[in-house]
């Protein structure tokens, strides 16, 4: 429970918006809202999450079983920053192997001491 | 796959090859508005194509059958729990003018960190697997095929497996989808910082496929201890969304607003919702806007819920809607019965009909109290707006209980949802991205090595699912025991058998429902409806509405109860499967032929209703098709009706004869037949018996051409004798 308890002052509030048209009204609307999810959009493009990996692995091919063992065992490992997908893909260049064939490596148990950059 | 109107749908075909099943659109389809469009005898102002087959309204058959279509889309919500049942509830509902169709969660798969797969059975909704999800798909696929118009299938891209249920739905072709991480904040206790990280990645994904999405606002609307108060913090929570969605590269018409009225009678719901709607829709303008129907004031009276229904759908035709969602009438008191979705579809239909051409009426009136509304309305959010700032952003608000608080802001109460930032389902879940963090894939939000450098992301390895739909991993089934062919054993026995048990949500669940009138106080009413339902073999009967008429003079009562009876169809009476004529094509045939008809009660029988109801205009009967009709009373002999059929030269005869004693009714059908062919009568004239122990196999056993009998209509009888004599000419 929040303590906050108010009445309506709305009419007190207000007075620095009486004035502004509608336009201007809307635009100011508009302008405070990119300002709260500017900070929110800056997290989500510098970071990550088992759920977006997770989602990288189905994309390049596996299961949502093999998605999330994976997934679970990098993140374990602390290598989720680097991303499930490009650690998967570098394992395979790395090794001349298929996406899937190196994902399978690792569902395997080979290769994960190889696997840090 | 291609469905017959006259046979179910084949679940075993649904599921056959499911494995190679690949989905032959993506994308949200939109109705096309026709401006000026000729239907049977009107020309309307709001619709779009019709459909190829249909059921259209009831009253549809005063005006040649018509079943004109909205150009809104028509949103229907399911959630049996069972995939399998949801398919045949989906057939119909489209077939009754459904476009959109939602398909409920299971509850709790919110907090599931991973897909589920296979075809588990659910609560309150399905689980969302790639199985069910590709299944539903394919038989919405041939359902659209069957009715001649798109299909749009909705589910929810929420919880904590946002971005891989982004990823399963655009892969499988989902066509729109709720996505909006203040929900699983707010209602789902999902760590804030989890959930936004994870909507930037879900609506990229969402954006690219095309796929509509709606926010999660309506939810505080349906949770606030008085709906109209959550106004200012509606437009917040819209607001947030949207420019979150476009931050991630959503396109504007990809962006629906989940409105709904915040009200219903007896409050003055137009006065109270109306401003609320043109505020939104002037702060979004740009938009999508899906009206819901309100949920927050239903009880289990579902006619008082239907017309709350009507009034928000008057709404939406007053401001600019695009998709009209309807909300089961029964939702107040059970989760939906199928029927329920159906009416709920036509409560929008029928509303939206009758409003067609509305703007070219009324006008909003928008000087006076209604713009000072509106105005404060959006000062209002504004004011909130600059306080979550003020709080250091969208987190510190959310921490301080900002949402969903009663008052009407900025009047607080101090009784918001509190949540903390480093607290809730899978915190400690977000992981900052590393210098060389890559994602090799398309429609991937934020930072990425793999981006930007020409050409796709996913081009070292030959492309990812999206790119190439071959690389998706399908998996069958999960669980031995809980799957659909378990489900199925008894329901395709009974089926092979032709054994059929009543049903109002899954399939033969026995579920019945009584409606009664007992003439006492309330309580012992109830007690004595109870007892009642319980001698008529309704299993665990329960109350499901009761209103009272009258403290002392008694109360009407709904129940529901369980039958424990299976009915042999290979059993049944065989009947007549002949459909009448079109009215106007009866009127064609017979009004210029000016064709005389002679009936009568025959016998000593002063019974007069049935054959008013055949020969009156006033009731539908057959003078309207322009049949000069002698009505020659009752109580009249065989020999009176035969004069005036030779005076007439009447092409037909029609006798009611309702008294059955000592079996006087086959008498008098014999004693017409013989004494019509001692005159020679017999090639010329028709013979026609009706009466409620009279079918039409008796009347020929005694002479007639054919009789009718209980519920019969002057239609059926002109059907039957114009066919008769388009066959002699």
């Amino acid at each position: 429970m929040s303590s906050l308890d108010r009445p309506d002052d709305f009419e007190a509030r207000r007075k620095h918006l009486r004035e502004l048209s509608d336009a201007e009204l809307h635009s100011r609307f508009w302008s405070l809202v990119e300002r709260i999810t500017e900070p929110l959009v800056e997290e989500a493009r510098t970071h990550t999450s088992p759920g977006i990996e997770r989602s990288v692995l189905l994309r390049m091919g596996f299961s949502s079983a093999e998605a999330k063992a994976l997934v679970d065992r990098m993140h374990a490992q602390g290598m989720l920053g680097h991303g499930a997908g490009h650690l998967v893909l570098r394992l395979a260049l790395c090794k001349g192997l298929s996406v899937r064939a190196a994902g399978e490596a690792l569902l395997n148990g080979q290769y994960w001491e190889e696997l840090k950059p | 796959m291609k469905l017959d109107p006259d046979k179910k749908l084949d679940i075993l075909e649904v599921l056959r090859d499911l494995d190679r099943y690949r989905p032959r659109r993506k994308g949200w389809v939109w109705r096309q508005r026709i401006p000026e469009q000729t239907i049977g005898p009107f020309v309307y102002k709001d619709t779009s194509p019709g459909l190829t087959r249909s059921v259209p309204l009831p009253a549809a058959e005063y005006f040649s059958n018509i079943d004109p279509q909205c150009d809104l889309v028509i949103t229907t919500e399911i959630a049996s729990g069972r995939f399998e049942d949801d398919l045949r509830r989906m057939r119909m509902a489209a077939w009754h003018g459904a476009d959109h169709i939602m398909v409920i969660r299971t509850t709790g798969q919110s907090h599931i960190d991973g897909l589920i797969e296979g075809s588990p059975e659910g609560v309150g909704g399905i689980p969302i697997s790639r199985k069910q999800v590709r299944a539903t798909r394919k038989a919405l696929d041939a359902i659209e095929d069957e009715v001649g118009r798109p299909i749009n299938f909705h589910s929810y891209v929420s919880g904590v497996a946002g971005p891989e249920i982004a990823v399963l739905f655009a892969e499988e072709g989902v066509n729109g989808a709720h996505q909006d991480p203040q929900y699983n904040v707010l209602y789902r206790d999902i760590n804030m910082h989890r959930s936004f990280v994870d909507a930037a990645e879900s609506k990229k994904i969402l954006a690219d496929a095309g796929i509509l999405q709606l926010d999660g606002a309506h939810n505080a609307n349906a949770t606030a201890k008085e709906a109209w108060k959550v106004t200012p913090e509606l437009f917040v929570q819209h607001a947030v969304n949207t420019a979150y969605s476009r931050a991630a590269g959503m396109a504007p018409e990809l962006i629906a607003l989940s409105t709904v009225p915040p009200t219903a009678p007896p409050a003055p719901k137009l006065r109270l919702d109306l401003p609320y709607a043109v505020a939104l829709r002037e702060l979004f303008q740009g938009y999508k806007f899906r009206a819901q129907q309100n949920t927050r004031y239903m009880e289990a009276d579902t006619v008082e819920t239907t017309v709350s229904h009507v009034l928000d759908t008057l709404i939406s035709r007053l401001t600019e809607t695009d998709i009209q969602s309807t909300i089961t009438p029964d939702e107040g008191r059970n989760i939906p019965w199928h029927y329920n979705n159906i009416a709920g579809v036509n409560t929008a239909r029928q509303t939206l009909m009758g409003l067609d051409g509305l703007d070219e009426l009324l006008d909003i009136k928008q000087d006076g109290a209604f713009r000072a509304e509106v105005r404060e309305l959006k000062e209002r959010a504004v004011l909130f707006l600059e306080e979550i700032l003020a709080q250091g952003g969208y987190y510190q608000a959310v921490e301080a209980g900002h949402f969903v608080d009663s008052g009407y802001y900025p009047e607080r109460h101090g009784d918001g949802i509190v949540r903390d930032p480093a607290g809730g389902d899978c915190a400690g879940t977000v992981i900052a991205r590393a210098a060389d963090y890559g994602a090799p894939v398309c429609s991937h939000f934020g930072a990425n090595r793999y981006a930007g450098k020409g050409g796709k992301p996913c081009a070292d390895y030959g492309g990812c699912t999206l790119c190439d739909p071959a690389k998706i991993r399908y998996i069958d089934e999960a669980d031995d025991e809980d799957n659909v062919m378990r489900r199925l054993k008894t329901p395709l026995a009974e089926r092979e058998q032709g054994l059929l048990r009543p049903e109002v949500e899954k399939h033969g669940d026995g579920i019945v429902c009584l409606t009664l009138f007992i003439p006492d106080e309330p309580h012992t009413a109830m007690q004595a409806a109870l007892e009642i339902a319980r001698h008529m073999g309704l299993n665990n009967p329960e109350v499901i509405n009761q209103r009272v008429m009258h403290p002392a003079e008694g109360s009407l009562f709904e129940i529901k109860g369980w039958v424990d009876l299976v009915i042999d169809k290979n059993a049944l009476p065989t009947y007549s499967q002949i459909q009448p004529l079109a009215d106007d094509e009866i009127e064609a045939w017979v009004r210029p032929r000016a064709i005389h008809v002679v009936a009568a009660t025959v016998g000593e029988d002063e019974h007069t209703v049935g054959l008013h109801e055949i020969l009156d205009i006033k009731h539908g009967g057959i003078e309207k098709y322009g049949f000069l009709c002698h009505n020659l009373g009752s109580s009249v002999s065989i020999e009176a009706v035969l004069d005036k059929a030779e005076q007439t030269g009447a092409l037909a005869v029609l006798i009611s004869t309702v008294v059955t004693h000592a079996d006087i009714h086959k008498q008098h059908m014999q004693r017409l037949a013989r004494l019509a062919a001692e005159r020679g009568l017999r090639r010329k004239v028709l013979l026609i018996a009706g009466g409620p122990r009279i079918d039409e196999r008796l009347a020929r056993e005694c002479g007639m051409d054919t009789g009718f009998g209980h519920g019969a209509t002057g239609r059926d009888v002109a059907s039957f004798l114009v066919r008769r004599w388009q066959g002699l000419d």
